[in-house]
């Protein structure tokens, strides 16, 4: 398989966990055209969830007005050892995901 | 493809249907299911917020909009929104001048902070809209962003 789209950080900051993701992805909205006129058809990832210990921690829908290899973060009231999963769908129904275990 | 993309939307728009008039799914149901597609059709800010059945939202300072006053770059506009009322269960990001101004939805679990962190396209000086949720209620706050290069194509 090829590399994971997704980059994540986890960090412990006195009791509460960061998550930082990084995702990479066209986000077209649709609207740019190619050097031909063609049209490059919309590709935005719509749902972002964010687990930790398999309880939803964050799901965030987004829309092309997302930036080009987007990037989220957050904080949540965990502890080490808590593993922290990431996973996305676009609307072409493509989809990965990754989970990372907080040190 | 298209076609079988079609035909999916279109076995699911019928058994929706056929579902609401023998009064199986309520109406809430059907909304959370169609919200991706009629927001993102909204053209204009009023429009993306009547479509999300925001009535009466009240201004609050606990809303903090933390992004640039100038972006260079509207390709790439880091913003972030935290919200310190109690109770916040969603926060909905608007940005007023794209072409689409419905951006982003976040629903906050119990043990996240009400707090994220994106990066946005602005398609030209806009003002950016958070709607934040809590209690089944409204409340929002705006902040301005003068952009110089838009990033939305065209």
């Amino acid at each position: 398989m090829a590399k994971s789209t997704i980059k994540l950080r986890t960090k412990d900051k006195d009791g509460s966990i960061q998550v930082k993701a990084l995702i990479t992805h066209p986000m077209d909205t649709g609207l740019r055209r190619k050097k031909n006129g063609d049209k490059i058809p919309a590709h935005y990832i719509t749902e972002v969830m964010i687990e930790a210990n398999g309880e939803s921690i964050m799901m965030a829908n987004w829309t092309g007005s997302i930036s080009k290899n987007p990037f989220i973060s957050l904080n949540y009231a965990g502890a080490k050892g808590d593993k922290v999963k990431l996973s996305w769908k676009d609307n072409m129904d493509k989809s990965d995901s990754l989970e990372k275990t907080v040190k | 493809m298209k076609r079988r993309s079609f035909m999916k939307t279109a076995i699911v728009a019928s058994a929706t249907g056929a579902a609401i008039t023998s009064g199986l799914i309520s109406s809430n149901a059907v909304f959370a299911a169609s919200h991706e597609k009629d927001f993102t059709k909204a053209k204009s800010l009023d429009e993306a917020m009547k479509l999300m059945g925001v009535t009466d939202v009240a201004e609050s300072e606990m809303i903090k909009i933390k992004a640039p006053e100038i972006a260079e770059n509207g390709a790439v506009v880091p913003v972030g929104i935290t919200s310190e009322i109690e109770g916040t269960t969603e926060i909905v990001a608007l940005i007023s001048n794209n072409p689409t101004p419905y951006a982003a939805k976040y629903t906050i679990g119990a043990k996240a902070k009400a707090a994220v962190k994106s990066r946005f396209k602005m398609a030209k000086t806009t003002d950016v809209v958070a709607i934040v949720k809590a209690n089944d209620k409204f409340y929002t706050a705006k902040s301005n962003i003068k952009v110089t290069k838009g990033g939305c194509g065209g």
